[in-house]
């Protein structure tokens, strides 16, 4: 019969260690890393944008498969950073809970709520042994009502926080270095701003300039409100605009 | 909780007759952000550092400091998403016994209906203990109230108390400084200059958080603006 106070299982099921950490929820973070995916997120002025590399392993692979943004409502976006399989479950999830929620209160879900609500459900795999932490760090992104553009960030410890701009994955610290530096004077960006400081800082932490086939991007806007995924021509024209501003 | 495979403790007895995951559980509140209360005779201050992990992050998204009812407040050190779970709890309990007795309830009956939560979880199948301790203000027909619970769910009222990294600094400063008559508005400032002894960088409206109840019987959170001028108060 397994016991757990520290009978060397407190690495395979979310129960204290002696230090009081959590190493579940721990290797769940690493597992977040060595996805090899760094993804990006800034909010501007009345504006948010995501960013996350495209790795398409196989070329035989179908590339509109391959996929981390995700629309969760008409207006609320998700991007994942890990395990696509988590990823996807968690999405799922979110949908049917979003759903249920303009359904049940008549109003559209806001970010912040979507945010609390999978921090919850993330804080639950934590205290329970029969599920493992979600192998996933997500960036919520919408427009909301009264405070205007949100972005959120959910980690697999079961916190999140509102953010100006944040770095999930493979290069998470040097993302949030050069985005610390950027941010430092509480800057306003405009859409095509904010878009550009997404995009060159992920140039900038991977140290290679991308084809527009090789990132998503994912953006909500304060004029139109809706969660939108740019095709490759729209990201072409914000590449071709980097590289004439340097 | 008794989820199929796990319907056995996870918190069970060592040979020396100690319960090894409260002790972790314990060693986490001690790893986290201090947080401190101070009853005065007129009301209960509490207050916490509240460190957020980069300059990126939107200060106004959190707020620490959570009111359980209009005349109880609560704040917590250690693990932040566990303390969220317990708030929940102790909303929904707060809400049930008004709905059935059409008043109130009193601040030691929701301390220990919340106490009576974090203790389940370490008796329960196949779920660890909460990673928190939590310091309840409140203000009912008894006078002002503070209770701390901790992860093993045993309470107790205190006169000043305080938790998380700093918390021996913290209790010497409180118990040398602590008088009992003194007013609220000392307290706050005692409160905010026990923070200062262990804050590493410049303390500001920013990061910290303070939580009041006076006679008005109204728990609120003071916005960054107040801290500031009771900051200054204190200088």
């Amino acid at each position: 019969m397994s016991r757990g106070s520290g009978g060397g299982y407190d690495r395979h099921i979310t129960i204290f260690s002696p230090e009081g950490r959590l190493y579940q929820v721990e290797y769940a973070f690493k597992a977040v890393k060595a996805a090899g995916v760094t993804s990006i997120g800034v909010r501007g002025k009345d504006s948010v944008c995501v960013v996350t590399q495209k790795k398409v392993p196989d070329k035989l692979l179908d590339q509109t498969s391959v996929t981390l943004l995700f629309p969760i409502t008409k207006y609320l976006g998700l991007l994942a950073t890990g395990i696509t399989a988590d990823a996807r479950a968690l999405v799922q999830q979110a949908r049917n809970e979003a759903a249920e929620f303009r359904f049940r209160y008549g109003y559209e879900m806001p970010v912040d709520v979507l945010a609390r609500w999978i921090a919850d459900k993330s804080q639950v795999y934590t205290q329970h042994a029969y599920m493992r932490p979600l192998g996933v760090v997500a960036m919520i992104l919408g427009i909301d009502e009264e405070k205007g553009p949100q972005l959120f960030k959910c980690d697999p410890a079961g916190h999140f926080f509102g953010h100006k701009a944040t770095s999930a994955g493979g290069k998470e610290q040097e993302a949030i270095n050069f985005l610390e530096k950027k941010m430092k004077n509480d800057p306003e960006f405009t859409y095509e701003e904010t878009v550009q400081t997404a995009i060159s800082a992920l140039q900038s932490v991977l140290q290679e300039d991308f084809k527009a086939s090789e990132i998503e991007v994912g953006v909500v806007r304060k004029e139109d409100q809706v969660f939108k995924v740019l095709s490759t021509d729209e990201i072409d024209e914000h590449l071709t605009a980097i590289s004439e501003r340097d | 909780m008794g989820d199929s495979q796990y319907s056995f403790s996870l918190t069970t007895f060592s040979p020396s007759g100690k319960l090894v995951q409260i002790e972790h559980a314990l060693t986490a509140v001690g790893s986290g952000q201090t947080s401190l209360g101070i009853k005065a005779s007129n009301g209960v201050v509490i207050a916490t550092e509240k460190k957020l992990p980069s300059i990126l992050v939107d200060e106004a998204s959190v707020q620490k400091i959570q009111t359980l009812t209009p005349n109880i407040g609560v704040v917590y050190s250690g693990m932040g998403p566990d303390s969220r779970v317990l708030v929940r709890k102790s909303r929904k309990q707060a809400e049930q016994y008004y709905r059935l007795y059409k008043e109130q309830i009193p601040v030691t009956q929701l301390v220990r209906e919340t106490a009576t939560v974090m203790q389940e979880f370490t008796q329960s199948g196949g779920v660890r203990p909460f990673g928190v301790s939590l310091l309840v203000a409140g203000y009912d027909d008894k006078g002002p109230q503070l209770y701390q619970v901790d992860p093993s769910g045993s309470y107790f009222s205190w006169k000043a108390s305080a938790m998380g990294k700093n918390v021996s600094n913290a209790k010497a400063f409180l118990e040398k400084r602590y008088t009992e008559d003194t007013e609220l508005d000392d307290a706050v400032h005692t409160a905010i200059l026990t923070l200062k002894e262990g804050f590493e960088g410049q303390i500001s409206g920013k990061n910290i958080e303070i939580g009041m109840i006076g006679s008005d019987r109204i728990f609120r959170v003071l916005s960054p603006s107040e801290v500031e001028d009771y900051l200054q108060e204190v200088e």
